[in-house]
């Protein structure tokens, strides 16, 4: 076991005891990139070696030297016996959708490949502040767009560790993947539909979606502003806690950041979950969509392996003493899709007006005196096939003869989730519950090049997670087991608006009460002996 | 031949004079700046930023929307249209669309003609303000300067119906807005701009035909003419025979003529939608209310109270109420004063705004105070001083900033009105002008003014001119 191996709270405390040095943790974290990662992405990536595919690619910049400078300075403070900061010496990892002052901020697309920010997000200067240390900058889906990491303009795109042929997920699969190859102890995901809780799930990692509002979304290149969260992915659920307790908050700079107090997260965590009211609910045991050709709603349920490990952590909940109430009537969530593909997209056109090749990023070569010629040109080549297809479909749905139809009406199942979620949380209600326990996903992480191209298909891994964004409620995915394809397994908890410390609660208990299971002591395939 | 009127409609843009940009904490006014040297990465539309709403453009907003007698809506939301042009670097205005803060409105524009013309609102928002564009040879420079500062667009309806009137409504908006002090409604510095929407229709008819749009037009007399310019047009155009087109034109300010810029036949799509990076905007009763709580009397209004209360003619009262500072500073002196207010008018109205038109101030700036001007008016009419001594006190106040009693006191400006002291004179120039004292005791009385001229000469003007006469009649009847 490696230095970088360990939880973010055990290096912390290991480095207030001055057992080990901040440069030490830094040094483990940037050998363990060169172990498993491979070439970082680029927009120049040329052919695909036998190497690439074994590697992890977690990266699109590594700022090692940055990460020195700062571990020399911490160390620096603990010498001169100063207070350092609640996440000291805790490696972390960006997903490059965040602007950080100095470094490439490329959104992983080539319309911003040479963009370096001129400031620094909310979330990752906050982590900073806390003596968190950054060591790069990590890849995802072109700008946010997918969930599978595949469409980075950036290649490779990054491999799921637990198996390199397996998509990470996304659009937060270079933190996933981080974090789980132990590359960095944390990182900054976002997510709109499930970019954080999906990978998260798909890589064996906790992954937590706050409150909308929750975490400041200043210097988040924006997919879907109305949607978007920042939030944090880590190995466990006590790290998850101490990131988020460190990011949330107010924020001068974002007016939709909520004026309301952060919790003692960590303080919570060890409460139990005794009297607290967790909900099945069957809308979350299957998949209904529609079918392209027939235009009928499609009912799939998830596989039995799912099932039962969402039903073997009920068990294990209720023998810790929450209360378990199935059968929870969620009947909206199947709108959740349809519904995102409209709001998103909408958003999103509007979001991407602003890459036209006039003030930063790309500019087409060619000297052209039509400026409707230079912007088709930059946006053309500038732009992937995801940004493309969003733009559209986004422009189409909210021209003016067409919003009533979709955009408005979007936004009318988006209140009707909301409703769902709140008849269920609703305290003097019929189900009061506390939680409701869900799989993240319905499948386990899917090889590459599956289903890619195929955008329908490929947001319908997005569906257990999508309904919490339209709601605005937090949402948290935790390792729930291995499957028999040896992949991970995902669990998902949902808790009313700021029940975040209620979330972490059961995550710590869940982790508690499945600690000697066989599961837990397996390793990602790269971090296996002899790999 | 049919008669044709006018129909005009105005859409006014009104920069607001906050300190700050209205999402971002650049200054707001960048007035002879180098380009680009007032930016920051919310107002260049960088990726990741974020608006934060500054609510004293707000306030100022409502302030204006509250004058217009606007409804105030207690939830109103921001809406992003969407456009792409260079100098809009995000690619999407931030304004406000179907649910803007101000619900309609109207303003009674009083016409110099003695009607009145209620002029209706049909858009009163808040929005932010683009950057520039200027064309260099065949290169497009654009300052991001002006981006983000804070505007209030309000639109008239159709219910001008003369260049004039287009003219006046722009006057007294100019000068509403400096009187609530919510912008400084300059028009070449583009601190208020206007498009005319301009149409004819036979008089008589209450349809509306095709209109065009008059744009980039810098001050008030250049609207008027640009409006009389468009109007002859289209009579000329539908009297000939020929359709109106939906033409946007320019104003060439140099050839004082109207160019077509474009064909406007079909509404953009902007796409509006919701800004989802800010909150909708909530406006309580409570905050209203705080925000109302020194809402000034209007000019208008005020007009109509100086005519009532203190006699003025129109046109005082209306000089006097072109600023709010002046008229504040008429009044003060009339009640400090208690006289006659016409007087306090007529030194408003001639030495008072030469003095400020010479000094480049307001009234408020004044080390004459309006308590200092009513002293001065006071010491005229008992007699402490005379009219010319009195005028003389107002610059002499203003360069020194004393109280006029202490000047008359230090430089001995007072009227003599020692009777002994105005005697002596007197009866020396009785025994220097044996001539003239013959001629009026033979009967010619009306030499009793050079008689006084005299006295006033070699008293340097300080006796008091009713004493001095009385002595003089004395003394000459012996």
């Amino acid at each position: 076991m490696e230095l970088c191996d360990h939880s973010g709270y055990e290096l912390s405390f290991f480095l207030r005891e001055k057992k080990i040095s901040a440069q030490e943790i830094v040094e483990s974290c940037l050998a363990r990139v060169a172990n498993v990662d491979g070439r970082p992405g680029s927009v120049d990536s040329g052919e695909m070696t036998l190497d690439d595919t074994q590697k992890v690619h977690s990266f699109i910049s590594i700022t090692a030297e940055m990460a020195r400078d700062q571990a020399k300075k911490i160390d620096q403070k603990l010498a001169n016996g100063e207070n350092v900061g609640s996440l000291a010496g805790i490696p972390f990892t960006t997903k490059d959708i965040f602007c950080v002052k100095d470094t490439y901020s490329t959104a992983a697309s080539r319309i911003i490949a040479n963009f370096k920010a001129p400031y620094t997000a909310t979330p990752v200067a906050r982590m900073l502040e806390q003596d968190a240390i950054m060591i790069g900058k990590v890849n995802l889906d072109e700008f946010t767009f997918g969930s599978s990491n595949e469409s980075s303009a950036f290649q490779p795109s990054t491999r799921n560790p637990w198996d390199t042929t397996r998509v990470p997920g996304g659009s937060s699969g270079g933190s996933a993947a981080s974090v789980s190859a132990a590359e960095a102890t944390l990182s900054l995901g976002t997510d709109t539909a499930g970019s954080i809780r999906q990978p998260a799930a798909f890589c064996g990692v906790v992954g937590v979606k706050p409150t909308y509002g929750r975490v400041s979304r200043y210097g988040l290149i924006a997919f879907a502003s109305s949607l978007d969260c920042p939030g944090p992915l880590a190995r466990n659920v006590t790290d998850a806690a101490m990131m988020l307790q460190a990011i949330a908050g107010a924020d001068r700079h974002d007016s939709t950041a909520a004026n309301v107090a952060v919790p003692d997260y960590v303080g919570f965590l060890d409460q139990g979950v005794k009297g607290l009211r967790i909900g099945l609910s069957p809308d979350y045991f299957q998949i209904v969509y529609m079918d392209a050709v027939s235009g009928e709603m499609i009912r799939h349920p998830v596989s039995d392996e799912i099932k039962a490990t969402v039903y073997h952590a009920a068990e294990v909940l209720k023998e810790m003493g929450a209360e378990i109430i199935e059968d929870v009537p969620l009947p909206n969530m199947r709108y959740g899709i349809p519904a995102f593909f409209v709001i998103s997209r909408v958003e999103a056109a509007s979001n991407l007006h602003r890459f036209d090749g006039v003030k930063y990023g790309y500019r087409t070569p060619q000297t052209l005196s039509d400026l409707n010629e230079m912007y088709r040109k930059t946006r053309n080549e500038g732009f992937g096939l995801q940004p493309k297809l969003r733009i559209l479909m986004g422009m189409y749905v909210s021209a003016a003869q067409y919003s009533e139809q979709y955009y408005n009406r979007a936004l009318k199942v988006r209140a009707m989730i909301r409703h769902d979620f709140d008849q269920v949380f609703d305290q003097k209600g019929k189900y009061r519950l506390n939680a409701i326990l869900t799989p993240t996903t319905p499948s386990t992480a899917f090889p590459m090049g599956d289903v890619y191209g195929d955008t329908v298909l490929m947001q319908y891994a997005d569906q257990f997670t999508v309904p919490a964004n339209h709601a605005g409620i937090p949402g948290i995915s935790l390792p729930g087991g291995i499957a028999a394809d040896g992949l991970p397994l995902g669990i998902q908890l949902l808790g009313s608006d700021f029940s975040e410390a209620d979330l972490f609660r059961i995550g710590r208990a869940f982790e508690e009460g499945t600690q000697t299971e066989a599961w837990r002591s397996l390793k990602p395939q790269v971090l296996r002996a002899g790999v | 031949m049919t008669d044709y009127e006018a129909v005009i409609g105005l859409e006014t843009h009104i920069q607001l004079n906050t300190i700050t940009k209205i999402f971002c904490s650049c200054k707001a006014d960048s007035w002879e700046q180098e380009p680009n040297t007032n930016i920051c990465p919310v107002c260049t539309g960088m990726p990741g930023v974020l608006p934060v709403l500054n609510e004293v453009a707000v306030k100022k907003g409502v302030l204006l929307a509250h004058a217009m007698h606007s409804e105030i809506r207690n939830v109103s939301y921001f809406d992003r249209k969407n456009y792409f042009y260079p100098d809009l670097p995000k690619g999407y205005q931030i304004s406000q669309y179907d649910m803007a803060f101000g619900d309609g409105g109207y303003l009674d524009l009083p016409m110099p003609q003695g009607y009145t013309r209620r002029i209706s609102i049909t858009k009163l928002h808040l929005e932010e303000d683009a950057g520039k564009t200027k064309n260099v040879g065949n290169r497009r420079m654009i300052d991001f300067n002006r981006c983000g500062v804070p505007l209030v667009e309000m639109v008239t309806g159709p219910d001008l119906r003369s260049a004039d009137e287009a003219a006046q409504y722009l006057i007294r908006l100019r000068q509403l807005l400096r009187w609530l002090g919510v912008s400084e409604a300059d028009m070449e510095k583009g601190h208020l701009r206007c498009d005319a929407n301009v149409s004819i229709r036979p008089v008589g008819s209450d349809q509306l035909f095709t209109k065009t749009e008059i744009k980039n037009v810098n001050s008030i007399d250049n609207v008027r003419s640009a409006i009389e310019h468009e109007v002859e047009r289209q009579i000329r155009e539908v009297s000939s025979g020929n359709r109106i087109h939906a033409w946007t034109l320019d104003w060439d300010d140099d050839k004082k003529e109207l160019k077509k810029m474009r064909s406007k036949e079909t509404e953009a799509d902007y796409r509006y939608f919701r800004e989802p990076d800010l909150l909708p905007l909530h406006l309580s009763d409570e905050w209203l209310q705080e925000t109302f709580t020194d809402f000034p009397e209007l000019p208008l209004n005020r007009k109509k109270r100086f005519i009532e209360d203190y006699q003025l003619p129109d046109y005082d009262a209306d000089l006097l109420t072109t600023e709010r500072n002046l008229s504040d500073y008429f009044e003060t002196a009339v009640k400090a004063y208690g006289g006659d207010p016409k007087k306090v008018s007529n030194y408003l109205m001639n030495e008072i705004l030469r003095m400020l038109n010479e000094g480049g101030k307001t009234a408020e700036q004044l080390r004459l105070t309006p308590i200092f001007l009513a002293e001065i008016l006071k010491m005229v009419d008992n007699g402490k001083i005379n009219t010319s001594t009195g005028k003389n006190l107002l610059s002499k106040v203003e360069e020194t900033g004393l109280a006029p009693t202490v000047i008359v006191e230090n430089e001995g400006l007072g009227l003599v009105s020692d009777d002994s002291a105005i005697r002596a004179v007197v009866e020396k120039v009785i025994a220097n002008s044996s001539k003239e004292v013959d001629a009026y005791r033979a009967g010619k009385e009306t030499l009793i003014g050079w008689f006084t001229g005299q006295v006033m000469r070699e008293m340097r003007g300080k006796a008091d001119p009713k004493l001095a006469q009385e002595i003089l009649k004395e003394l000459l009847k012996r």
